[in-house]
């Protein structure tokens, strides 16, 4: 554990996880765009549908279409504003507040400690006010990054355990799920808006109800029936890509927290004691959940190893940690 | 069809040949960079002691030797301008420090001086800083001169004048353990 090591405590390979998330990153968003254009489509052509035009076509609805190029230029927009300010959405999504040096000295100290471990410009501090032990970082590039942390977390760890929670959101950073995280934070939001308004939409106007006897009421019952199911299935998937986030990035920024500070066992006892907290953080938004370093929601020692959690059982990476010291 | 094959070949090399070279560019800037962040941590610990024994020279009146033997250190550390001559200053400086620190121990008001409590962590920090600069400059050289050892990079290398850097040693007084008298 000595400051300089030559080799590599443990192989973080940084360069392939960042190729990884850039890629991943440009499907997710493709993908939710294809989704939310579909949704719109569907709004329109059954909104059409209403009409009772004999002549309409459910594959070619002209409305359908304007909503659809609508949707996909409010997706573009989107996007853009992800790219500028996706840390700033997600930490006001956490209910987390920016301080300066003279706030939190130590706090500010530990992060460029670690940036410069890692090689990466100072990311902003943020602090969640809030006695639950948690941390994220987020941000869409390596040069604009804010990492957050619980005052419970700055008021019960030490500061080599402080340093080492730190070094496993640098982890994340070099590893860009930074990245991913946030886009997939910032999307899965939008879908769910999306959908929610459809199904609104659905009980409470008149979407739903046919208006005379027409020859396109059938058509117009199915169309109904079709936008109800993709409004509903289309917020389930995009919370399925938020969940299939890889549970291997927590191991690896582990891994990657260990490389840096040289001190396994430091990153061990954080954890010990972040598993031993039983204060949930439930200002926090779902749709960012899976970016905290232990799920701010779940009980995370019983039930943590499930298909569905966005994060592994805290008792698998001690042990993995342990592993390397 | 011969000769385009021949030209295909060509072209993938030379796009080859370019993107190694821009790669070992940005892998010695980065070494470079890596050097002069350990020199903006060193300066900020040069900058940051006299004000700390300033402080803690009203609390520690019996341990002046100490405090004097920080500040001959510090001043012998930055008036080292060669790297032979700085590698052991260095060393002297952290285990003075180092002597400071674990004498500040037995202060339980100085500890308490909010003043001193600032001072030490932005000291502790500096000292982190600095290893952490080391080790990422060590990272960096590692990484720069795999690619400059490496066939097939090391053609690109030997071809745009790419030497081996060196990595940063740990002087000796540091690796050896402090000694505490107990007396």
């Amino acid at each position: 554990m000595t400051g300089e090591g030559r080799g590599g405590l443990v192989s973080t390979d940084f360069e392939a996880a960042a190729r990884r998330n850039r890629r991943n990153t440009v499907i997710l968003i493709a993908v939710m765009i294809a989704i939310g254009a579909v949704l719109a489509y569907l709004l329109g052509a059954t909104v059409e549908s209403a009409e009772g035009d004999p002549r309409f076509n459910p594959a070619a609805s002209g409305l359908g279409l304007a909503f659809a190029l609508i949707m996909i230029a409010i997706s573009l927009i989107w996007t853009l504003i992800t790219m500028k300010a996706g840390d700033r959405i997600v930490l006001a999504l956490a209910g987390a507040r920016e301080v300066d040096a003279a706030a939190a000295p130590q706090l500010h100290n530990v992060v460029e400690e670690m940036a410069i471990a890692a090689g990466v410009p100072k990311p902003r501090v943020a602090i969640m006010e809030t006695e639950a032990l948690n941390a994220f970082a987020t941000g869409m590039s390596r040069d604009h990054v804010a990492v957050a942390v619980t005052r419970g977390l700055l008021n019960s760890l030490s500061r080599e355990e402080l340093q080492a929670v730190i070094g496993h959101e640098m982890g994340h950073v070099l590893n860009l799920d930074v990245r991913y995280g946030t886009a997939v934070g910032v999307f899965v939001g939008l879908i769910v808006l999306l959908s929610d308004g459809i199904l609104r939409l659905g009980r409470f106007g008149r979407m739903g109800r046919a208006r005379g006897n027409d020859k396109g009421n059938g058509l117009q019952i199915v169309l109904v029936i079709l936008l109800i199911v993709a409004a509903i299935i289309a917020p389930l998937a995009a919370k399925l890509v938020q969940m299939a986030i890889s549970r291997q990035r927590e191991y690896l920024a582990d891994a990657t927290s260990a490389r840096l500070t040289r001190n396994p066992l430091a990153l061990i006892s954080a954890l010990e004691k972040l598993g031993n907290s039983t204060v949930p953080y439930d200002r926090a938004n779902r749709a960012i959940q899976h970016l905290f370093i232990v799920n701010p929601f779940r009980d995370f020692s019983a039930t943590a190893g499930a298909l569905m959690a966005t994060h592994p059982a805290l008792a698998d990476r001690i042990a993995r940690l342990r592993d390397l010291g | 069809m011969f000769g385009w094959i021949v030209l295909g070949l060509v072209v993938a090399l030379a796009v080859y040949a370019v993107a190694t070279y821009n790669g070992l560019v940005a892998g010695r800037n980065q070494v470079g960079n890596g050097w002069k962040q350990i020199d903006v941590q060193l300066k900020r610990r040069y900058d940051l002691i006299p004000n700390l024994v300033e402080v803690a020279k009203d609390y520690m009146g019996y341990e002046q030797e100490t405090l004097k033997q920080v500040i001959a250190a510090r001043n012998t550390a930055m008036n080292a301008h060669t790297p032979a001559a700085s590698g052991p200053a260095e060393a002297q400086l952290a285990g003075a420090l180092g002597r400071f620190f674990a004498l500040a121990e037995s202060y339980p008001e100085l500890k308490a001086n909010e003043n001193v409590r600032s001072l030490m962590e932005e000291l502790t920090s500096t000292e982190n800083k600095i290893a952490f600069a080391r080790q990422h400059y060590n990272d960096s050289v590692m990484a720069q001169n795999n690619r400059i050892e490496q066939f097939p990079s090391n053609v690109v290398g030997r071809l745009g004048g790419f030497g081996p850097h060196e990595y940063f040693e740990v002087p000796a007084a540091e690796t050896a353990p402090i000694k505490v008298s107990l007396r």
